[in-house]
C-alpha cells in the first residue's frame, strides 16, 4: 500500500480564497512547523526565530527566509521557496517571549510562568546549535511572564518586567541592574517598547501607559486608560512623528501622539469577533514602512490591516484595508477540533507589505499583500 | 562484533550526487550511482577507487540498487557498469527501468553533441548497462543470493521512486533515496512498515528544510500564467512527458474552467506519444484514488487543451503551450522558444532542473543573449520563471519516517557534521537512537547487536533452575553450560548428554592424576586427617569430605595418602580429578606441594 493519506483533489484547492489570492497577494508561502509557535522574532533581515510553548521541552529554531521571497529582480530565476533551519536549540520550558538583542547573536527568552529570563547564544556560521548561556532573575513574584525589549547599545542591555513595578534595565554580561522604573502600582504589563535610545513605553494590560527614560530616576509620565475596557494592547511606531496606538479587547482603537498620550488624535471601532481573555492572545503592530497602517491579530481569527489615514476624532466603524484569512482557510482540522487562532504576527522591517504570521496549528505564513486601493 | 559499514562516495562537501556503499553481513551493495551535474570533468563521477584501485567492480559488489531516474541518482550508472566495469545485478523498479535509458540518452546527447565531450558513455553502453537490470516490484522480497535479500517500498517523489530495505541474516538497512511524506497530486506519500532496520539512511538536507506547501507553488504557477495571458502574452512550458506535465495540465484545465478563460492551451504531439506510454506505466504504480483522477481526466479528453500544430506558434494573441524536450535543448520546445523569446510579454516556465549545456540552463542562469547555430544571437526578452514542483520530505517528514520504520540508528548523508549538532541532538532525544553523519568519503562502522534466536531444551532449563540462584533476568545475564547444535537454519542449546545421544557419540571422561611428595612423619591416616583439616580451612566454599575408605574428596577430586617407599618420613599424595575440575585440581596440587601447616 502506498500513501494512505488522501491526495487532495484539484477542485478542492481552487476554492474561492485561493482564486482570490492570485490577485490579492504578490507572494504567499505556507509552512507547517512540527510544533506551533507563539513568537516570531527577527534576528537579521533574512532570519527569524520561532519556538514552542508546550509545558515540557521545546525547540527554538532560527529560520532563514526563502531565497525567492528576498530575490526581488532575480525572483523569477530563483526556485527556492523553503525555510532553512539554520540554528536550533532546546528549552526546558515553554518560550512565550523571545527578543533578539540588536548588534549581537544573543537572544533573551521568558517562559510566561515567572519573570526570570533565559539568555541564549544563537550560534555562528560554524555551528547549528542555539545554546543557553545563562539566566537573569526577574524582580516580581508574578504568575505572568515578562515583557522584554532591547535596542542597540554597547554593552548590550535588556529592558524587562512582568509588572509595572518590576521593570528594569539589565546589563547582559554582568547582570547588573542599570535602571528601575519607579512606580508604586503592580499592574501586569502587556508590552515594553523603546521609543528612542533611552525613552520607553511601559504599557499595562489595564490601559495605563507609562512613558519613562532610563537616564533619569524621576517618576514617569503616566497616562490613564483611554476607555472603559479591562484589557488593552499598545504599540508605538518608530516613525519620526511618533504615534501610539492602543487597542482594547472590545476592538476600540485609539491613536495618539507620544508627546500627548492622553489626547486621542483619532479612533475607530474595529471589526471584532473574538473576545480574547489573555494578554498574549493579541498582537498589534504599526507597519514599519507604511505610514499610518497597523496590523491586528487575535481579535478575529485573521490578521487584519487597517489604515488610519482617514480616521477621525469621533469613534466610527473602521473596515480593514486587508485581511489575511490564510490560516483558517488552509487549516486541516476536522469538525470536532477547536478552531485555530493566530498566535502572533510580525512585519518585515523594510519590505512595506511583507508579514509573517503563525497560528495554533503550527502553520506559519509569509505573505506580501497587494494594496486593494491600487487596483 | 558484527558491523555494518556505510560510506557515501564523493569528495568534500559536495551534495550534487548520490552514491553510497554499504557493507552488511559480508555483502557489498552500491546504493544509487549519480552524476554530479555541476562538474565538467571526472569529478562528476563517483570515486570508485574506494572499492578497488583498478579493475572491474564485479568481484567487489554483490549488487547495485537505483532508487529513481533522476540523473543525480543514476547518471553515472553506464559509466560505472561499462567503462569501469560491473557485470553483476542492477536493481530498480519497473518505471525506473523504463525511464532511465531515455534520460540517460538525452543527457548523453547533450553532453557529447552539444558540449563536445569525449570521456563519456555511448548509446551502446546505455543499452548494455540496462541489460543487467533486474526490475523490482513493490513489497516483493527479492533474493539477490542465499543470504542477501532486498525489498522496495513506495517513496512518492517521482514515478517509480523507491525506498529500499536490505537484509542479510538479522541485520538490515533501509535507504530512502528521495521521498516525500505529504501526498502529491499524482503520487502518494512514502510508506514503510515498522521494519526496525539497524540503520535508516537518508539525506541531511531534508532535515534542515521546512517546505513551502504544494498549494502555494501551484498558486504561483497559475498566477504567472494568468498574468501573462492577461497582457496578451504567450507561455511556453517545456516538459518531459511524465507525471508533472499531466498534473500541470489538469491544474490549468480546472483553472481555465473556473475562471472561464478563453485563451487556447496546447501540448505538442511529441508529448502525446510519450504520454500514452508512460501513462500506462504510471497507472499501475499509483493507488486507486489517484488512478480514478487520471482515468476520469484522460489526457486526450481535456476540454481546453488541444494538440499543437507548429503553425499555431505564429498565431496572434495569448496561448499556453506544453512542449518537449524539457530543457529546451532541441526539438519543438526550442523552436517555439526561438519564436517567442523576443517579446517581453511572453513567458517561459521551467518546471525542473536543466543540465549544463542546454538553453534551459543558460536562461536559468540569467543569460539574456544566446548564441544560436550559424553564429546568430537571440535576445531573450521574455520573462523566465523557474519553478520547482518536485516533492521532497522536510524536517517534519523525516521525523515521521523515523516513527514509521523505527530504526535502531539514523544515518544522514551530504551534510556537514559540525553544522548538524542540533539535528543530531533532536533525533537522539526524540527517539533515543544514535545519529551518524559521515562526510563524503568517510566510513561509518556501526556495531550491531543482532539477536540470534536459540531454542533451549526443557531439560537443560530445568537443570539450570535447580542450581538455584535468582530467576533469569534479561538485564542480568547468567553463564550457563550446554552444547550448541546448529542444524540447517536453527540453533538449539541442549545438555551434553542429549547432544551426545543425538549425535550418536559415546561420552568419554578425562581424568588427571598427580603425585605430590610431602615431608610428614605422621601415620598415613593422620596425614590424611591433617590434609582434610587444612583444606577445610582454606577452601571454605567447597564440599570437602573425609571418606571412610581412606580418601579425602574435594568436589570430584580424590586425594589418597601413602607412605613413600624410599623415605620413611615422606608421604606420597595421589590426586586424581576429572577434566571438569582441572582448575581446582591444579590449584590443590600447588597448594599441597607447599606443605601442611604444623
Amino acid at each position: 500500500m502506498m500513501g494512505e493519506t488522501e491526495a487532495v483533489e484539484i477542485d478542492d484547492i481552487l476554492d474561492d480564497w485561493f482564486i482570490e489570492s492570485l490577485k490579492s497577494y504578490k507572494d504567499l508561502h505556507v509552512y507547517q512547523l512540527e510544533h506551533p509557535t507563539q513568537i516570531i522574532e527577527w534576528t537579521s533581515g533574512k532570519t527569524v526565530c520561532v519556538a514552542g510553548y508546550s509545558s515540557g521541552k521545546n525547540e527554538i529554531l532560527e529560520l532563514r527566509l526563502p531565497l525567492r521571497l528576498l530575490a526581488d529582480e532575480k525572483k523569477g530565476l530563483c526556485a527556492e521557496r523553503d525555510f532553512k533551519v539554520v540554528h536550533g536549540g532546546f528549552s526546558e520550558g515553554p518560550v512565550c517571549c523571545l527578543r533578539h538583542i540588536p548588534g549581537t547573536r544573543c537572544a533573551v527568552t521568558n517562559d510566561g510562568l515567572t519573570s526570570d529570563l533565559q539568555l541564549w547564544d544563537l550560534g555562528a556560521d560554524d555551528t547549528d546549535v542555539i545554546r543557553k548561556t545563562g539566566s537573569l532573575p526577574g524582580t516580581s513574584v508574578s504568575q505572568a511572564g515578562s515583557r522584554i525589549t532591547a535596542r542597540l547599545s554597547s554593552p548590550p542591555q535588556v529592558l524587562h518586567g512582568a509588572q509595572s513595578s518590576g521593570v528594569q534595565l539589565t546589563q547582559l554580561s554582568t547582570g547588573q541592574t542599570l535602571y528601575r522604573l519607579e512606580v508604586d502600582s503592580t499592574k501586569p504589563l502587556s508590552s515594553l517598547k523603546f521609543v528612542s535610545e533611552t525613552a520607553f513605553l511601559a504599557s499595562c494590560c489595564d490601559g495605563t501607559v507609562y512613558l519613562a527614560d532610563t537616564r533619569t530616576s524621576a517618576p514617569p509620565q503616566a497616562s490613564p486608560p483611554p476607555g472603559e475596557c479591562a484589557l488593552w494592547w499598545t504599540d508605538a511606531s518608530a516613525a519620526s512623528q511618533c504615534r501610539v496606538i492602543m487597542l482594547s479587547s472590545s476592538g476600540q482603537a485609539v491613536v495618539s501622539d507620544l508627546r500627548n498620550l492622553g489626547g486621542a488624535l483619532c479612533q475607530a471601532q474595529l471589526d471584532v469577533q473574538t473576545s480574547p481573555r489573555k494578554p498574549e492572545d493579541v498582537t498589534v503592530a504599526w507597519a514599519p514602512a507604511l505610514d499610518g497602517c497597523f496590523s491586528v491579530s487575535g481579535l478575529s481569527g485573521l490578521v487584519q490591516i487597517y489604515d488610519t489615514a482617514r480616521w477621525r476624532a469621533e469613534l466610527q466603524d473602521a473596515s480593514p484595508l486587508f485581511q489575511h484569512a490564510g490560516h483558517s482557510v488552509s487549516s486541516q482540522h476536522g469538525d470536532g477540533s477547536a478552531p485555530i487562532f493566530i498566535t502572533t504576527h510580525v512585519w518585515h522591517p523594510e519590505r512595506p507589505r511583507t508579514l509573517l504570521s503563525a497560528a495554533s496549528d503550527g502553520s506559519v505564513h509569509v505573505w506580501d499583500w497587494v494594496d486593494p486601493q491600487t487596483n | 562484533m558484527p558491523e555494518i559499514k556505510v560510506t557515501p562516495l564523493g569528495a568534500g562537501q559536495d551534495v550534487g550526487r548520490s552514491c553510497i556503499l554499504v557493507s552488511i553481513g559480508g555483502k557489498n551493495i552500491m546504493l544509487d550511482c549519480g552524476m554530479h551535474m555541476g562538474y565538467n570533468d571526472d569529478r562528476r563521477f563517483p570515486d570508485f577507487s574506494y572499492i578497488t584501485q583498478n579493475g572491474r567492480l564485479t568481484d567487489f559488489l554483490d549488487c547495485v540498487i537505483i532508487s529513481h531516474f533522476h540523473l543525480d541518482h543514476c547518471g553515472a550508472l553506464p559509466y560505472m557498469s561499462e567503462m569501469v566495469g560491473y557485470d553483476g545485478p542492477i536493481y530498480m523498479t519497473h518505471p525506473t527501468k523504463a525511464i532511465c535509458p531515455i534520460l540517460l540518452e538525452d543527457f548523453r546527447k547533450i553532453t557529447v553533441d552539444k558540449k563536445g565531450e569525449t570521456n563519456f558513455f555511448t548509446s551502446q553502453m546505455i543499452k548494455d548497462c540496462m541489460k543487467k537490470v533486474i526490475p523490482l516490484n513493490l513489497h516483493q522480497t527479492v533474493q539477490v543470493d542465499d543470504e542477501l535479500e532486498i525489498k522496495a517500498y513506495y517513496a512518492g517523489h517521482v514515478l517509480g521512486a523507491a525506498m529500499v530495505h536490505i537484509k542479510v541474516g538479522s541485520e538490515s538497512v533501509v535507504y530512502t533515496g528521495d521521498y516525500n511524506m505529504t501526498p502529491d497530486r499524482h503520487l502518494g506519500a512514502a510508506w514503510i512498515d515498522k521494519c526496525r532496520p539497524d540503520i535508516l539512511i537518508s539525506e541531511s538536507t531534508y532535515a534542515t528544510t521546512i517546505r513551502d506547501s504544494k498549494r502555494c507553488r501551484e498558486r504561483d504557477f497559475l498566477k504567472k500564467v494568468h498574468e501573462s495571458i492577461e497582457r496578451g502574452g504567450k507561455v511556453l512550458i517545456p516538459v518531459f512527458a511524465l507525471g508533472r506535465a499531466q498534473e500541470l495540465c489538469i491544474l490549468l484545465e480546472t483553472f481555465w474552467e473556473r475562471m472561464n478563460l478563453k485563451a487556447p492551451i496546447y501540448f505538442s504531439t511529441g508529448l502525446t506519444e510519450k504520454a500514452n506510454h508512460y501513462y500506462k506505466l504510471f497507472i499501475t504504480w499509483t493507488n486507486q484514488k489517484i488512478r480514478k483522477t487520471f482515468v476520469q481526466r484522460n489526457m486526450f479528453e481535456f476540454k481546453h487543451i488541444k494538440a499543437f500544430d507548429r503553425s499555431y506558434a505564429d498565431n496572434p494573441g495569448p496561448m499556453v503551450v506544453f512542449a518537449t524536450p524539457g530543457m529546451l535543448h532541441a526539438g519543438q520546445s526550442l523552436q517555439i522558444f526561438k519564436k517567442w523569446a523576443g517579446n517581453d510579454k511572453n513567458m517561459v516556465i521551467m518546471p525542473g532542473y536543466c543540465v549544463q549545456g542546454t538553453i534551459g540552463h543558460k536562461i536559468l542562469n540569467g543569460q539574456r543573449k544566446l548564441e544560436m547555430e550559424g553564429r546568430s544571437t537571440l535576445d531573450v526578452k521574455l520573462q523566465v520563471e523557474y519553478m520547482s514542483f518536485s516533492a521532497h520530505a522536510d524536517a517534519k517528514g523525516i521525523m515521521q519516517l523515523i516513527r514509521m520504520a523505527e530504526p535502531r540508528n539514523m544515518l544522514l548523508v551530504h551534510g556537514e557534521a559540525a553544522k548538524m549538532e542540533f539535528l543530531k541532538g533532536k533525533i537522539e532525544q526524540e527517539f533515543s537512537i544514535d545519529c551518524y553523519m559521515p562526510a563524503n568519503g568517510e566510513t561509518v562502522a556501526l556495531t550491531t547487536n543482532p539477536s540470534v534466536p536459540v531454542d533451549i531444551s526443557l531439560n537443560l532449563l530445568k537443570r539450570e533452575m535447580t542450581l538455584g540462584g535468582p530467576l533469569p533476568d534479561p538485564k542480568k545475564p547468567r553463564t550457563m553450560h550446554g552444547t550448541l547444535i546448529m542444524k540447517e537454519n536453527s540453533l538449539k542449546l541442549v545438555s551434553s548428554e542429549q547432544a551426545l545421544k543425538e549425535l550418536g557419540l559415546n561420552e568419554h571422561q578425562l581424568r588427571f592424576t598427580c603425585r605430590v611428595q610431602l615431608q610428614d612423619p605422621h601415620s598415613d591416616s593422620d596425614t590424611l586427617h591433617r590434609i582434610y583439616t587444612h583444606l577445610k580451612s582454606v577452601l571454605k566454599d567447597y564440599t570437602i569430605q573425609h571418606l571412610p575408605d581412606g580418601t579425602v574428596m574435594v568436589e570430584s577430586i580424590v586425594i589418597k595418602v601413602s607412605s613413600s617407599a624410599e623415605d620413611a618420613n615422606a608421604k606420597v599424595l595421589l590426586l586424581s580429578w576429572s577434566y571438569q575440575d582441572e582448575d581446582l585440581g591444579s590449584y590443590l596440587s600447588s597448594l599441597l606441594k607447599k606443605g601442611l601447616p604444623t
